[in-house]
């Protein structure tokens, strides 16, 4: 697929994309998003740059192989729980700091928590298409 | 204190993380450098005694899961303390065995996170106080001694080996997460120092008393290698020296007599108890002495002996009295010392010669002088020779025989009977190989490095220690252990030396007679081994692996009956049982409301809705693959429209970048799918047309059904609502729920997702290239 307006389009839209997903997983605790369609839609992308650009070339992009991501966002999510427990609260007890910042509101380990699903999201869905993609690429 | 354990635990599990990292950093080093953590917890657990000798637990409590009564309880009493103190002692030496003895292995780091894993776990099982805990780690210790049995992957003896082991103790271990449950049902707490407050008599005469004891001893015995389970614990000699000597001297097999003693007090005031444990221990112990002496394989040998004394132990807890209980602690405390150094010994002669049969060895005491000091000291204590621990036990274990009531002197012939055989395989063991003339060997014989018999010595000096000045360690250890188990009854009286011209001493002196004539009898009985072999065809083991093949062939049958495969399979499976099981239950709650009281759609829906029957039509009958997929992106975003109408932005938007995504996979796999042609004939058309209208019947009725009805469902949702920003801070519910109300729940679905894309990318990627260039359209 070597569109030129397809990789014009996916050189804006893949950081826009990704800064939209933050703001979808920053948001989420008060209004649509979270970290699941944060996770997605940082998948998106790079899948979208992916079809644009080729695999290699969003594997180069994203920088760490998928299956980190997912190992990663596992361990964020579990920490996100541990936290509760130093505190000496039962496993995934939110935490909070009850001063807002602008934009994020108020934070805490809940966050931690939906950072550690998007980052297994945006894994997952970065492995399987990228697998599936290169599948086919050899042929 | 309760702190410190738990820091201890965490640094035994925080050691076994960073091992293989460890490894790269300091290659054959490692083993000293880890060894400083189990070291160090050696010496915390010894700073315990005094309280502990006190009568004081060490105790930890943190809630987990509060609401399920799940706490993390830990306590140490004084048979916790033994236990803990010879898994980190015995733990430390075998960590630097294992340094000497797999010093160059590439996959050492490998090994150190299993060995530490499995450490940490065993530690946990004697220190938790909470049966939920307990059965956590040991489920730990079956997972990592599967991967420490099975250390040399590459042979296929070893992997069948671990294999085994995971599957028996695995079956009994989940017996006795049943026995626990109903035992943590039947008494109201799973706390296992409550548990045995409690008045046994009201428990035990419950009507479903015997069912518990009898799961949870189960899982004892699967552990524990009691007939007839015990054939996976001689299969499992296929691991490494250094994971015998730990698994099999002190840890692994002794944690269901742990827990049979742990849950002594109570399990013990039912009149099963006696009629079914200490038979089952005699049997094993007979069984365990009697086929050790036909084997020709000093670690064959270690580990059917391993099997009698097991059963010793069994059998003197079955027994339960007081004097008996005192001796299977100091039994117990004995073998470890004595085992683990001549399993560390063995795997040295092993190593350094190239052979392990005994009767090709001798004379090695030259080449080998450390080695063979070592292993004559842990003979002479599994002998039972005077001023050794070995001794010391005996002498209780024949004083708790000779008291115990029986018919006529059964129990003490058939401790004597093991006893002599001992005996005679501590002198093949510990004696044989370094005596005598020297032998020609497949390797010519030089010392150890001292990594490998430092430990073996250390553990020779402590049994030589204890067996001379028996009453500190019995005022230390035995005696604490003793009246844990007793549950707090029983004063903790130190051990003795010497107590007179005793029936006991009799007994010892007879049992070394016997054991000295027996092993020179040794080489002729091994000529007769054949007799043996004939009978194991028949044995338990025989029984296990026919077990094993119905079941794969059962699973094989179903997997082909069930899961063959083909997508459209699983569909029609999966919908026409939802069909029918809904379809039953409908009629009896069935209230469909009238229809009056319904409200007209908005035009929009209708529209929307239109437009996904006519997408579903469309894909129904098209007869291009692209046109089909695009028409079923047009009932997704039509779906995620209508949520969006009804005002659940949330789901609409994942719905949106999963039809995005989902339609991005199609493309992606178009080309490699077979061509789109006609799967099935005429008349399997209209039977799945007919079965998709009655299930799009079925559902709009549960819809009606919801709509009209007030569920008690209706009360979370509004407890979710009500809740969401004053104790979660979020004014997104769907979010709140997600990763705070049930946010474990989400823990679990992100987990499966994962687990899926490795498999994904496990089949798509991890294929030989052979095979995948095959697969191509």
């Amino acid at each position: 697929m070597n569109s030129v307006i397809l990789v014009t389009v996916s050189r804006l839209l893949t950081g826009l994309l990704l800064v939209f997903s933050v703001f979808l997983l920053l948001r989420g605790h008060n209004l649509p998003g979270g970290g699941f369609a944060g996770g997605l839609v940082a998948a998106s992308a790079f899948v979208l740059h992916a079809l644009a650009n080729g695999f290699p070339s969003a594997r180069r992009l994203l920088g760490v192989p998928p299956r980190l991501l997912i190992g990663f966002g596992l361990a964020v999510a579990i920490l996100g729980g541990v936290a509760g427990m130093l505190a000496g609260r039962p496993f995934l007890t939110g935490l909070w700091d009850k001063t807002p910042l602008p934009v994020i509101g108020k934070l805490g380990t809940p966050l931690l928590f939906d950072a550690g699903v998007y980052f297994t999201v945006f894994g997952v869905v970065c492995l399987i298409v990228f697998s599936l993609g290169e599948e086919g690429e050899e042929d | 204190m309760g702190t410190l354990l738990v820091i201890i635990l965490g640094a035994v599990f925080v050691a076994a993380a960073l091992a293989p990292w460890l490894h790269r950093l300091c290659g054959d080093r490692t083993g000293l450098v880890l060894s400083a953590v189990p070291l160090a917890a050696t010496g915390c657990f010894a700073a315990m005694i005094p309280r502990v000798m006190a009568g004081n637990a060490v105790v930890f409590h943190h809630a987990w899961v509060p609401s399920l009564g799940i706490n993390l309880d830990f306590c140490v009493d004084g048979l916790s303390l033994l236990f803990l103190l010879l898994i980190s002692a015995i733990g430390t030496f075998v960590t630097w065995y294992a340094a000497g003895y797999l010093a160059g292995k590439a996959d050492l780091g490998k090994f150190y996170l299993y060995l530490f894993g499995f450490m940490g776990s065993m530690m946990g099982v004697v220190s938790a106080d909470h049966l939920v805990l307990l059965f956590v780690f040991w489920e730990l210790t079956s997972l990592t001694s599967y991967l420490l049995i099975g250390y040399y992957h590459n042979e296929p003896r070893s992997r069948a080996a671990a294999l085994q082991a995971l599957l028996v103790t695995g079956a009994g271990g989940l017996a006795m997460l049943a026995g626990i449950i109903l035992l943590g049902r039947m008494a109201g707490t799973f706390e296992i120092s409550a548990l045995l407050r409690l008045d046994p008599a009201t428990l035990v005469s419950q009507p479903g008393f015997p069912a518990i004891l009898i799961l949870i001893l189960l899982g004892a015995f699967t552990k524990s290698a009691q007939f007839p389970f015990h054939f996976w614990l001689p299969n499992a000699m296929e691991a490494p020296a250094p994971v015998s000597a730990y698994l099999h001297s002190a840890t692994m097999v002794k944690a269901g007599v742990f827990l049979l003693a742990r849950l002594h007090p109570l399990l013990s005031a039912s009149p099963l108890w006696l009629p079914i444990v200490a038979p089952v221990g005699a049997i094993t112990m007979l069984v365990g002495a009697l086929l050790a002496l036909g084997q020709s394989d000093l670690k064959k040998i270690l580990a059917y002996t391993t099997v009698g004394v097991l059963g010793t132990l069994t059998m003197l807890l079955g027994l339960g009295t007081e004097l008996a209980v005192k001796a299977a602690m100091a039994y117990l405390l004995a073998h470890a010392l004595y085992k683990a150094a001549l399993f560390m010994t063995s795997g040295s002669i092993d190593h350094e010669t190239g052979t392990r049969d005994p009767e090709a060895l001798g004379g090695l005491r030259r080449a080998m002088p450390f080695t063979a000091a070592a292993a004559l000291v842990a003979a002479l204590s599994m002998a039972g020779l005077p001023f050794l621990l070995g001794f010391v036990s005996k002498e209780y274990f024949y004083k708790a025989l000779l008291e115990a009531e029986g018919p006529g002197m059964l129990w003490e012939m058939l401790g004597l009977a093991a006893s002599v055989v001992m005996v005679a395989l501590a002198a093949t063991a510990g004696f044989k190989p370094f005596w005598g003339a020297l032998k020609p060997t497949p390797k010519p014989a030089h010392e150890a490095p001292w990594l490998m018999w430092l430990g073996p010595l250390l553990l020779g000096a402590a049994s030589l220690k204890t067996g001379l000045f028996p009453g500190m360690v019995g005022d230390c250890l035995v005696g604490p252990a003793t009246s844990a188990v007793l549950g707090g009854a029983g004063e903790s009286v130190g051990l003795k030396l010497w107590h007179g011209w005793t029936a006991a001493l009799a007994l010892s002196v007879v049992t070394l007679l016997l054991g000295a004539a027996l092993y020179g009898l040794l080489p002729r009985i091994r000529a007769a081994r054949g007799i043996c072999r004939v009978l194991g065809r028949f044995g338990p083991e025989r029984g296990f692996e026919l077990l094993l093949h119905g079941l794969l062939s059962f699973a094989r049958w179903q997997t082909h009956l069930l899961q063959n495969g083909h997508l459209r399979n699983y569909v029609l499976t999966t919908v026409l049982f939802t069909v029918l099981l809904v379809g039953w239950m409908l009629p009896g709650i069935v209230s469909v409301p009238a229809w009056d009281t319904m409200v007209a759609p908005h035009v929009l829906t209708v529209i929307v809705c239109l437009l996904i029957m006519a997408g579903s039509v469309f894909a129904c009958v098209s007869q291009s693959r692209f046109n089909a997929i695009l028409a079923m992106g047009v009932v997704g975003l039509g779906v995620a429209m209508i949520f969006f109408m009804f005002s659940a932005p949330d789901l609409a938007m994942t719905q949106v970048l999963v039809e995005t995504l989902a339609l991005v996979l199609f493309v992606l796999a178009f080309y490699r799918l077979p061509s789109f042609g006609q799967y099935s004939g005429r008349a399997v058309r209209w039977r799945d047309a007919a079965l998709a209208v009655v299930f799009g019947a079925v559902m709009a009725t549960v819809v009606l059904v919801v709509q009209s009805s007030h569920a008690p469902d209706n009360a979370v949702s509004r407890f979710m609502g009500e809740h969401s920003l004053e104790s979660a801070n979020g004014r997104n519910v769907v979010n709140v729920i997600l990763v705070d109300f049930r946010a474990l729940d989400t823990l679990g679905e992100i987990s499966v997702l994962a687990i899926a894309a490795l498999g994904v990318f496990a089949m798509l990627r991890l294929r030989p290239r052979g095979a995948r260039k095959e697969t191509k359209p």
